[in-house]
């Protein structure tokens, strides 16, 4: 093993310092680019070509019948100063995202504290809750969704509560908890995240008198930063992305009242509908950036509140 | 070193399913690329022309659409037609991704609000180019010349629809409110609509602020039009503002249906507070009208839609067109199909009024005994009206399928008092110049 391990490293060295003098290596780099090429061709195909097609488009007017039309920075000037419909769906989305990730992360937790507490059915139990997020992004549960929450639905007929999905102040909270049961996912991580962590550790602190809530605050929530900050990155970036509820909530329209006008809605809306594919695509990278933007942001205070267990090592 | 041995392991498995993901990548993208390159299917089986004819429409439509299809390939056994259809939203997208990739159908169905755009993206033929294969003698000069643009016919009106004020039979009957009838105004609706929201307690109609089909028939009835002969809007903020108040005060009278009930509203007749037993009227297309008749215990009426002081406003609509793809390899034979499925009698009678009732006018005599049920009804009730209205107007320009959505989110805003009509008038007269002007 040891003497296999040396020889790697003196035949990488030696390739590092002199390449033509290795025998074969050039139709090794070459074997190496034939069995990356289908990844490569798929990446560039079908994913850098369209992102720098869309980036050209984003300066243009395109209609998808006529060539496009270079306008500079116009759809850009457009979208921040003459577009009233885009700041409703900029704030339509902003109070999506800080009602439903902390609501779908906290419930998430609680429910992923109860299974690990359970001796028995746990296995059957992480599955029913894990269920919805399978089914969840599909559009026949948003439409069960509507028909729950319409006048005369049956949330109407139980608690009187009026059609939800039909007044302007109550939609998104409608769309908002069609993302929070959907909790399964980060449950699932969470839960992994609280076997990881030493029996030892609460043990310890029960001797030591600590209270339920003190060893949740002291030894649970320190423990498990890690993974609440890797739910809370994965969940916003999926949050501001979110279309498919609201697309069937409010029959793709974004209503009533532009209240469900999400950003990904309007992007929607102005690409396919009004065929602006110039303003669709600028609005894309405009996401693109705020999302770069927030996470790096998340990271940065993560310095201050994740603890990571090697920390001692450094 | 274990970690060597761990990645060893699991590196071909990463690259295996790399290698899938870019072979389905790559299968997903031939069959593009196939897509793309059908349009050159010039001739295919057996030396016979090969034509693609793609439509929306339910499975009714299909079975007497492939019925009239295959009675063309046998009077033309050297043409061979393959057709296509889906529902309409998936058909509007699917058709405007194929002409903006260059591979339109060769015959196509086409709607109204699509005409301006794909003739001025270049898509359609002009069928002054072939005018020995399409006789266009038995159609009224009036709707013909809605399939033009700059003067150039690009598509040709298949059937015709008008709006109509639909309503509950056995309701209206019973508030004892006067019917309605033929030249009846707005404000005789208005009062109509308040007196049946007061005799049955259910608003009296669907609240009309939020169409613009509507709109449209209120704004001709006062002499102006949706949009000018130039592409340009036809009318001005303080229009629309009367409209959205007139409307707005009816709803607040709870004359009208609220905007729980208007925002539902999505295009289906199920959503519509007449279809889920909440108003007693609607606003509608006559053809599409049909789907009340399940809804509605009592049956449904169609009756004409309110008019102006001196003008009526209502119209005869090309509620279909058909057009022919400028870069076919097969003009000819392609308006042939066309004018088969416009002009043949025999066509006529399998297809019926599937589509409309027909714009041919002799054609419309002919099937007219062969009307059954709610198609029978249409026919009566469009010819109650002919020789009444006025000429449609030109085809819509190219920005007005995105404004008509604008327009039932602009009036949310009214309707669930966040702007006022004023406010709400402005912000569409905005949008429709930003729209127009592209």
């Amino acid at each position: 093993m040891t003497t296999t391990t040396t020889e790697q490293t003196a035949t990488a060295s030696a390739a590092r310092t002199a390449p033509a003098k290795r025998p074969g290596g050039r139709r090794r780099e070459g074997a190496a680019w034939v069995f990356l090429s289908p990844w490569v061709l798929g990446a560039a195909v079908l994913t850098l070509l369209p992102m720098a097609v869309s980036l050209y488009l984003s300066f243009t007017d395109y209609d998808l019948f006529n060539p496009p039309r270079w306008v500079g920075l116009r759809n850009y000037t457009q979208m921040f100063t003459e577009d009233p419909r885009y700041w409703r769906s900029v704030g339509a989305t902003l109070t999506y995202v800080v009602i439903a990730v902390p609501l779908q992360l906290a419930l998430a937790l609680v429910v992923a504290l109860g299974l690990k507490s359970m001796r028995r059915g746990r296995g059957f139990y992480r599955s029913a809750f894990y269920a919805p997020s399978l089914l969840g992004a599909s559009m026949s549960i948003a439409l069960v969704w509507r028909a729950l929450f319409n006048d005369g639905g049956t949330v109407d007929n139980l608690f009187g509560t009026g059609g939800w999905v039909n007044r302007p102040g109550w939609a998104l909270l409608a769309v908002a908890l069609l993302t929070v049961w959907q909790f399964g996912a980060p449950m699932v991580i969470f839960l992994a995240g609280l076997q990881q962590i030493p029996t030892e550790l609460y043990e310890a602190a029960s001797v030591d008198g600590a209270s339920r809530w003190r060893q949740f605050l002291s030894i649970t929530v320190p423990m498990l930063s890690p993974v609440i900050f890797f739910n809370l990155v994965l969940q916003t970036i999926q949050a501001f992305q979110v279309f498919t509820p609201a697309f069937a909530v409010s029959g793709g329209k974004g209503g009533p009242a532009d209240s469900t006008l999400f950003y990904t809605l309007y992007l929607y809306d102005r690409g396919f509908v009004a065929s602006h594919m110039g303003y669709a695509s600028a609005m894309a990278w405009v996401l693109l950036i705020v999302i770069g933007a927030v996470t790096a942001v998340l990271f940065r205070t993560s310095r201050t509140w994740v603890f990571y267990a090697s920390e001692g090592d450094r | 070193m274990p970690g060597n041995r761990t990645r060893k392991s699991w590196q071909p498995r990463i690259t295996a399913a790399t290698a899938a993901t870019a072979a389905t990548a790559m299968l997903v993208s031939c069959s593009l690329l196939a897509g793309c390159s059908g349009s050159d299917g010039a001739s295919g089986a057996g030396g016979k022309v090969v034509l693609r004819y793609t439509w929306w429409g339910n499975p009714d439509r299909a079975a007497r659409t492939q019925e009239a299809v295959d009675l063309f390939e046998k009077k033309h056994p050297e043409i061979e037609v393959q057709t296509s259809f889906s529902g309409y939203d998936a058909y509007k997208q699917k058709l405007a991704t194929q002409a903006a990739g260059g591979d339109a159908p060769d015959a196509m169905q086409l709607d109204y609000r699509m005409i301006d755009q794909y003739a001025s993206g270049g898509v359609l033929l002009d069928f002054a180019e072939q005018p020995s294969a399409l006789d266009t003698g038995e159609f009224d000069a009036g709707l013909l010349a809605t399939g033009k643009v700059d003067g150039k016919q690009y598509a040709i009106p298949q059937a015709r629809g008008t709006e109509t004020v639909v309503y509950d039979t056995a309701q209206w009957k019973k508030s004892g409110v006067a019917l309605p009838r033929e030249g009846w105004t707005w404000s005789e609706w208005a009062d109509a609509v308040r007196e049946l929201a007061k005799r049955t307690g259910r608003p009296g109609a669907t609240d009309p602020g939020q169409s613009e089909d509507a709109f449209e028939v209120w704004l001709r009835g006062r002499g102006k039009s949706l949009y000018t002969e130039d592409r340009r809007l036809g009318f001005t903020v303080d229009d629309l503002t009367r409209w959205w108040t007139f409307a707005d005060k009816l709803r607040r009278e709870g004359a009208v249906s609220p905007a729980e009930q208007t925002t539902q509203l999505d295009g289906t007749v199920e959503n519509t507070p007449l279809g889920r037993g909440k108003a007693i009227s609607d606003s509608n297309w006559d053809a599409p009208s049909s789907g009340f008749v399940a809804l509605v215990p009592g049956g449904v009426t169609l009756a004409p839609m309110p008019s102006g002081e001196d003008t009526p406003g209502q119209y005869f609509k090309p509620s279909m067109f058909m057009g022919v793809a400028a870069d076919t390899g097969h003009p000819k034979e392609s308006v042939r199909l066309v004018d088969f499925m416009l002009n043949d009698p025999d066509a006529a009678r399998i297809l019926g009024a599937t589509r409309g009732i027909p714009v041919n006018e002799s054609l419309r005599a002919a099937i007219a005994p062969g009307l059954k049920d709610f198609d029978k009804t249409v026919f009566d009730y469009q010819a109650s009206l002919e020789g009444d209205l006025d000429a449609p107007p030109q085809a819509p320009p190219s920005g007005d399928s995105a404004l008509q959505t604008t327009f039932a989110r602009d009036y949310d805003q009214v309707s669930y008092e966040r702007m006022s009509p004023r406010e709400a008038a402005e912000d569409y007269v905005t949008e429709a110049k930003a729209e127009l002007r592209s």
